[in-house]
């Protein structure tokens, strides 16, 4: 690109984030575009720091923007510092300007709800609390926004939304919960869309295990040689009957297999775990072993 | 419009939930096609497979002979409605229809046509400048199935979307998407836990439970001839009566006795107890409602199905009244003309129509007579 196409550019992009058009004049005398470019772009941060929403509240969840500065900053955006609000963090493959257009018309402006672009996959919604809203509410809308991508993006998406917030203040530690909430739920509760922060379960507790710590749970489970994973075969009998309440009639009955397939495949577990996931202790052990083992492949995986 | 075919489509996350195994299933063109069962049976996951929102972990899905698997779901021309349908608060009804268009850059005056169309076909064409608050929840309801309409899609994907109405609204809705069905001859795939919902609107219904399809078949035959317990159990309001019966054949007589009734079965469902070995074994005895009746004429000329019991609650529901009453300490529900002097306390008779009665393998659950 040559200068002047950059200098184009540099200009166009400083009239989309500030609505200001500036020229440079053609005096016939030579034009340092170098530091050109670098003022404008200056300007174009400068303003995005001091008007941009969206990129004041992305510094503030990254604890980017110090305390006291908040509420100055706040003010000029004309952002309230004290309301109650809920944050969503929704990921989709790709968040494109289709995701990005039906969130600004799901939550147009007088809603005063912001949307803060996070990476390429992933986006925030920070919303405003309406007067009674709930918990409950609070799901709800999880699911339209989930629902509403899905019906008109047709986009995979999986959200996860924060507790409420009083002040902008909390909104790092909100951010922090709700992204540990995100990934929690897609690596132990992959099965669902939805992950409030407060109903991670076990999940939570593993996620938040030092590796070396798991890794000798594990090996005091399965002994030195910790299986990369299950056959597919085995973790499906062993889901089914926890689903089942470890009731061996109805775990063969649903799988249409004999009762006695069922406890020789069981039995087969305990030889190899010293585990019979047939007793309460030993299956809650069992399981999570299981999860920790999923959560360790996924953190090497990664 | 498209037909479909699913073949041993399993699902299982990456959590080891095994949520659909082995699905097979040909959809035709024009089908209307329910997915039923309680929640967590796989339902949901299997349309969200055919729509792309979810990976296919085996199997193969195709839409008019094209394998899909890999397909983006916004390449596949399909088209959903949901329950948690959301409509842009700030937008006009022709705005909310028109807004999925516009974001796919559609001509203007093809999307002008295509809404106007599909709010004539949903008896919107009125409200088309009114705002969603303006609108009631029946109305709003057509609006987000305009929105599905105007992409005029191969096949439309439903996810229970009347789940969020009130029991009023339901029927009604109920309705006008059957109409919808006839005026678009589309192909619709709907997901429900509604039994109701399924019988009435489906043309096949796919009866699922823990993520294994139990039966495929059209609503009557699913109401008279369910392949087992789940199915005979699930389908039917009020559900079926089930009464453990130990089966007793002499000679050329096969009795099912429940307690101190001996009740005797049939010549047309002999066959499959006998041949199937079940003389002296405990099987389940299943009837409908409607088939315990406690009119004098049916108990006179039926003296060997006879049951007897005290009611315990008399319910009157206008064109018929339910009865509830024990018999060898199971609940039974008979369904009987509100003409019925029988009130609660009274001490009854009902004789069962044994033509009609289902029989059913107490260990594999499956049927052995309908």
């Amino acid at each position: 690109m040559d200068h002047t196409q950059e200098l184009t550019k540099a200009l166009s992009e400083l009239k989309r984030i500030t609505g200001v058009t500036l020229e440079v004049p053609d005096t016939g005398e030579e034009v340092d575009i170098e530091n050109t470019l670098s003022q404008i772009r200056c300007l174009c941060t400068a303003y995005k720091e001091k008007y941009n929403k969206a990129d004041f509240l992305y510094g503030l969840m990254t604890g980017g923007i110090p305390a006291y500065d908040i509420h100055g900053r706040a003010a000029r955006l004309h952002i309230s510092p004290e309301e109650r609000r809920v944050l969503y963090l929704l990921e989709a493959r790709n968040i494109d300007d289709t995701v990005h257009e039906i969130l600004k018309n799901l939550f147009p402006a007088q809603t005063k709800t912001y949307l803060v672009p996070v990476t390429d996959h992933s986006i925030a919604v920070l919303r405003p609390l309406r007067e009674g809203e709930t918990g409950q509410d609070s799901r709800r809308i999880a699911r339209t926004i989930v629902d509403t991508l899905n019906t008109e993006a047709l986009a995979q998406v999986q959200i996860a939304y924060s507790f409420v917030i009083d002040s902008l203040t909390d909104l790092p530690e909100a951010f922090q919960e709700t992204g540990l909430a995100l990934r929690v739920g897609k690596l132990f509760y992959s099965d669902q869309t939805v992950f409030p922060y407060n109903e991670l379960g076990i999940g939570r507790l593993i996620y938040q295990l030092p590796i070396p710590l798991c890794e000798n749970f594990l090996r005091e489970i399965f002994g030195p040689d910790i299986p990369d994973s299950f056959d597919e075969d085995t973790l499906g009998t062993v889901n089914r009957f926890f689903q089942n309440n470890l009731n061996i009639a109805e775990t063969s009955r649903q799988l249409h297999m004999h009762r006695n397939t069922l406890i020789y495949r069981l039995e087969q577990i305990e030889k190899r775990t010293g585990l019979d996931i047939r007793l309460f202790e030993d299956a809650m052990t069992f399981k999570i072993a299981i999860m920790v083992l999923n959560y360790l492949q996924t953190e090497r995986n990664l | 419009m498209a037909s479909l075919s699913l073949e041993g489509i399993q699902k299982i996350y990456p959590n080891g939930f095994h949520a659909v195994k082995d699905f097979n299933l040909e959809i035709e063109d024009k089908e209307f096609i329910i997915f039923v069962g309680p929640s967590g049976c796989g339902k949901s996951t299997t349309l969200r497979m055919i729509a792309g929102l979810e990976d296919i972990s085996g199997g193969t899905l195709k839409i008019d002979g094209k394998v899909m698997n890999d397909v983006e779901p916004k390449d596949r021309d399909i088209a959903m409605v949901f329950q948690n349908y959301a409509l842009y608060p700030h937008m006009t009804v022709y705005d909310n229809m028109a807004f999925g268009l516009k974001l796919r850059k559609v001509p203007k005056d093809e999307i002008d046509k295509k809404v106007r169309e599909a709010a004539r076909i949903l008896d919107l064409d009125k409200l088309l400048d009114r705002k969603p608050k303006a609108l009631s929840g029946g109305q709003r309801q057509r609006v987000a199935m305009g929105r599905a309409i105007v992409r005029n899609p191969k096949v439309f994907l439903m996810d229970e979307p009347l789940s969020n109405l009130d029991a009023k609204l339901r029927v009604q809705m109920r309705i006008e998407i059957s109409k919808l069905h006839e005026n678009l001859g589309a192909t619709i795939i709907y997901v429900t836990h509604d039994q109701t919902e399924a019988m009435t609107l489906g043309t096949r219904i796919v009866v699922m439970k823990d993520g294994v399809v139990q039966q495929v078949d059209t609503p009557q035959n699913l109401y008279n001839t369910p392949c087992n317990l789940f199915v005979a159990g699930f389908i039917g309001s009020p559900q079926m009566n089930f009464m453990d019966a130990l089966c007793n054949v002499k000679g050329d007589d096969v009795t099912l006795t429940v307690g101190e009734y001996a009740l005797k079965v049939p010549a047309s469902k002999k066959k499959a107890l006998i041949d199937g070995g079940y003389d002296g074994k405990t099987v389940v005895l299943g009837i409908r409602p409607e088939d315990v009746h406690d009119s004098e004429a049916f108990i006179s000329n039926s003296p060997d199905s006879i049951i007897k019991s005290t009611i315990k609650v008399y319910e009157l529901l206008g064109a018929e009244v339910f009865l509830y009453f024990d018999v060898e300490g199971t609940q039974m529900t008979a369904r009987v003309n509100p003409r019925t002097t029988l009130r609660t306390g009274d001490k009854a008779v009902f004789a069962l129509d044994m033509e009609k009665v289902h029989v059913f393998d107490k260990e594999t659950e499956l049927t052995i007579t309908n």
